[in-house]
C-alpha cells in the first residue's frame, strides 16, 4: 500500500465522518437555533429511522418504502411533541431540557416494548467498495457524503433566499417583532420542529446498514451533537458547518494518528475549551 | 365443561395437591444474579428463562437434596456497589442459600467480597481467569478454553501467517489477547498488531484502516456487545471480510444479529454453547427451551444458556457433598461430572473441563464446524 493511498482513505474517512457528523447532527441543530430549544430526545429520534427500517424489513415491504415510513412517523410525532410538550413550555429551557429527557426514555422503552433490546440488523447487500483515486472505499459511504453536502448546500440557499428562510431568520432575530409583522410564529416553531425531527429521522434510515442498532443507540447521536452544537454556537449555518468540522475533523485524525482513546479525550477538552473561552461558539453573533 | 376438559381439570387438581408431598423438607431458595438493566440487559431475558427452565426440571427429578428449587432474581446490571447490595439483600433477609451469577467481573469481584465463602456462589459466563475464592465455582469458557486448541486448528487450515489482535480496553480482552497471542506465536504466525479502545468509542474507522495497512490475514476480536457489532460491520463494509478471517471468543448469537449474517464472510466464533449445536443433548435442551417459553422465547446463547450450567454444577456438587455447606462442597467439588448441553463437564480446579465448538456462519445463522472434546481451563487454583 502506497503512502498516497493511505492519505486517501483516512481523508475519505474524515470526509465521511463529517457527513454522517452532519447528518444526524442537522435536525438538532434546526430546532436549537431556531426554537432554542434543546431537544434531548433528538437521538431517539434518529433511532427510531434505523427501525423504520427493520419494521419494514420485518412486514417484507421493499427497503425503499422505509425513508417515507420514517419521514411520516418521525414527522407526526415531532409534530404532537412540539404542540403538547415543547409549545407550553416555551422560555423554560431547564424544563423543556427534562420534559424532552423523559420523551427519550419513553421512546427508548416503546422501542424496547416492541423489539427488545437486542441488536437488529438490516439485511440488504450493500454495493462492493469501490476504486476512489486508487483507494477501494465502500460505496454506500461516497454515496451519503454526496447526499450529505447535497442538503447542506439546499439549505444554505433555502436559509438565504427564499422568503421562508426569510421569515425563519426574522423569527430567531426578533419574535415579538416578527409576530407584530404577521408573520406566525406559532406555525414556523411548529414546522422548524417537524423538519427537525423529520431529518433526524431521514438520517437514522441512511445510516441504518452501517451502525448498531439498539433501543440506546440514541444518546451517541445526542452526544456528538451536543458538542458540535457547543463549539458551533447557535442559529447560524456557518456555526453549525464550523462544530461539525472541529468535532468530527480533530476527532477522526486524532483517532487515527494517536488511538480513538485520545480522539474521544480531543473532543472533550475542545468542547470544554469551548464552553469556557467561547460560550456562545465560534461565529457568535454576540 | 365437556369431559374432556372436566377431566383435565380434575387431573391437575389432583396434581396439585399431590405435588407438595413430594418434598419433605423446606423450599431451597437460589438467588439468580443477571443483568436486568444496563449495557448487559439484553441478556437478562434468555438468562431468566434459562433459570426458569433449569428450576423446574430439577424439580420434576426430585428438588436439590430432595428440597424443591425457588428462584429469587437480583439485578447484576447495577454498578458492583448496588449489586452486592442487591445480592446482599436476597442471601440475608431472602433466605437463599446458594447463588447463580451470570454478570461481568466486577460484580464477581464484589459479590466475592461480599459472600467471603460462606455461601455457594456459581459464576457461569465467558471470564478471563483466575478466580479462587472459597465457595466459588466456575462453569464459564476462559481464554485457554477457547483458543488454546482452536488457533492452532485454524491457523492450519486457513494457513494463516499474520493475526491483529483487537479487544475492548478492560481485563477481559486485554487477558484474551494475550492469552491468543502466546497461541499465535507458538504456531509460528506472526502478530502484526494489537490495540485496545475504550468502550465509548463506536467509530471504527480508524482500526479498519490499521489492519488492511497492515496486511494481517486473521483477526482476534476480543470487543464485547455493541463494540463487536459496530467493528464487524464497518470491517465488512470495508470489503476485508472477502479476505480477511476473524475469531472471536464473544461473538454469540445476539452480537450476530446485529453483525448480519451478511457481514458475517469468514467470521469465526469460539464457545462452549451454541443454540445450533447439533448432539441429542443440546438439540433436546432446546426443545425443552422452545416448549417452556413458545414462538416469543428469548433468543438462546452462550451466555443467557450458561445459568442453565449453573445449576447444573449446583446439583451435582451438592449432591455428592449431600449438603450445601461450603465446606462440605469445597471437598466435594473436585472430578465431579455432569452432563449438559455442552457435553459432558468435569469439575477440576473450581472451573470446568468442557467441550469447546467453533462456529462459522452460513445462512441460518451459526454453524459448528469443528468440536474439541473436554478441554481444560487452564486455570490451577491452590485451595
Amino acid at each position: 500500500m502506497t503512502m498516497d493511498s493511505g492519505v486517501i482513505l483516512h481523508g475519505l474517512n474524515i470526509t465521511y465522518e463529517l457527513a454522517t457528523l452532519s447528518l444526524t447532527t442537522l435536525g438538532l441543530a434546526v430546532v436549537f437555533g431556531l426554537l432554542g430549544v434543546m431537544n434531548m430526545a433528538h437521538g431517539e429520534f434518529v433511532m427510531i429511522g434505523s427501525y423504520a427500517v427493520v419494521a419494514v424489513q420485518q412486514l417484507g415491504w421493499p427497503v425503499a418504502t422505509a425513508m417515507p415510513v420514517a419521514l411520516t412517523i418521525c414527522g407526526l410525532l415531532g409534530w404532537v411533541v412540539e404542540r403538547w410538550l415543547i409549545r407550553p413550555l416555551y422560555a423554560r429551557p431547564f424544563d423543556t431540557l427534562l420534559a424532552t429527557w423523559a420523551l427519550a426514555m419513553l421512546l427508548r422503552k416503546l422501542v424496547e416494548a416492541i423489539w427488545g433490546k437486542g441488536y437488529r440488523n438490516i439485511e440488504i447487500a450493500l454495493p462492493a467498495p469501490v476504486n476512489f483515486l486508487g483507494t477501494p472505499y465502500p460505496a454506500y459511504r461516497l454515496m451519503l457524503i454526496f447526499l450529505a453536502m447535497l442538503i447542506l448546500v439546499f439549505l444554505y440557499f433555502w436559509y438565504r433566499k427564499s422568503s421562508a428562510g426569510l421569515r425563519v431568520r426574522a423569527m430567531t432575530t426578533n419574535p415579538v417583532l416578527a409576530e407584530a409583522l404577521g408573520i406566525d410564529t406559532k406555525k414556523l416553531a411548529s414546522q422548524a420542529f417537524v423538519i427537525g425531527m423529520s431529518l433526524a429521522g431521514a438520517s437514522g434510515v441512511l445510516l441504518s446498514p452501517l451502525i448498531r442498532i439498539e433501543p440506546g443507540i440514541g444518546v451517541d447521536y445526542l452526544l456528538d451533537a451536543f458538542f458540535v452544537l457547543v463549539v458551533g454556537g447557535l442559529g447560524t449555518l456557518a456555526g453549525f458547518t464550523g462544530g461539525v468540522s472541529v468535532i468530527g475533523g480533530s476527532q477522526a485524525l486524532v483517532s487515527s494518528i494517536a488511538g480513538q482513546t485520545s480522539g474521544y479525550a480531543v473532543v472533550l477538552i475542545i468542547s470544554i475549551i469551548f464552553l469556557w473561552l467561547k460560550p456562545d461558539g465560534i461565529f457568535s453573533r454576540r | 365443561m365437556d369431559r374432556r376438559h372436566f377431566l383435565n381439570t380434575t387431573v391437575a387438581t389432583t396434581a396439585l395437591s399431590v405435588a407438595p408431598n413430594i418434598f419433605a423438607a423446606s423450599p431451597l431458595k437460589v438467588a439468580v444474579m443477571i443483568p436486568q438493566s444496563g449495557p448487559a440487559g439484553l441478556f437478562g431475558p434468555s438468562a431468566k428463562a434459562c433459570a426458569e427452565l433449569a428450576a423446574s426440571e430439577i424439580n420434576s427429578r426430585g428438588g436439590i437434596l430432595g428440597r424443591k428449587v425457588e428462584l429469587l432474581f437480583g439485578d447484576a446490571g447495577l454498578a458492583p456497589a448496588e449489586a452486592s447490595q442487591a445480592a446482599l439483600k436476597l442471601w440475608k433477609s431472602g433466605g437463599a442459600e446458594a447463588v447463580i451469577g451470570m454478570h461481568d467481573s466486577a460484580v464477581r469481584g464484589a459479590l466475592v467480597g461480599v459472600f467471603k465463602g460462606q455461601v455457594p456462589y456459581f459464576y457461569t459466563p465467558v471470564y478471563e481467569g483466575g478466580e479462587c475464592a472459597n465457595g466459588t465455582y466456575v462453569a464459564g469458557e476462559t481464554p485457554q478454553q477457547q483458543l488454546e486448541p482452536v488457533i492452532p486448528w485454524i491457523t492450519a487450515e486457513r494457513k494463516l501467517k499474520k493475526w491483529y489482535l483487537i479487544g475492548n480496553d478492560y481485563i477481559w480482552g486485554r487477558n484474551t489477547n494475550a492469552a491468543g497471542k502466546n497461541y499465535i506465536l507458538k504456531t509460528g504466525a506472526q502478530v502484526v498488531g494489537d490495540e485496545y479502545l475504550p468502550f465509548s468509542v463506536d467509530n471504527f474507522d480508524a482500526s479498519v484502516a490499521r489492519i488492511r495497512d497492515s496486511g494481517a490475514d486473521a483477526v482476534l476480536v476480543s470487543l464485547v456487545g455493541g463494540a463487536s457489532v459496530g467493528f464487524n460491520k464497518a470491517f465488512a463494509s470495508f470489503g476485508l471480510s472477502e479476505k480477511v478471517l476473524r475469531l472471536g471468543t464473544l461473538i454469540e448469537e445476539n452480537t450476530l444479529a446485529g453483525i448480519g449474517i451478511g457481514n458475517a464472510k469468514n467470521l469465526y466464533s469460539s464457545s462452549g454453547y451454541f443454540a445450533n449445536i447439533t448432539t441429542p443433548a443440546a438439540k433436546a435442551f432446546a426443545q425443552s427451551y422452545s416448549k417452556k417459553f413458545g414462538p416469543q422465547a428469548p433468543m438462546l446463547n452462550g451466555l443467557g444458556q450458561s445459568t442453565y450450567e449453573g445449576f447444573l454444577m449446583l446439583e451435582a456438587i451438592a449432591r455428592k457433598a449431600g449438603s450445601l455447606s461450603v465446606a462440605k462442597m469445597d471437598a466435594a467439588r473436585e472430578g465431579v461430572n455432569y452432563n449438559s448441553p455442552r457435553g459432558a463437564v468435569t469439575i477440576k480446579s473450581r472451573h470446568v473441563e468442557q467441550d469447546v465448538y467453533v462456529a462459522d456462519v452460513d445462512a441460518n445463522g451459526f454453524r459448528v464446524v469443528k468440536t474439541f472434546s473436554r478441554v481444560g481451563s487452564g486455570q490451577t487454583c491452590k485451595a
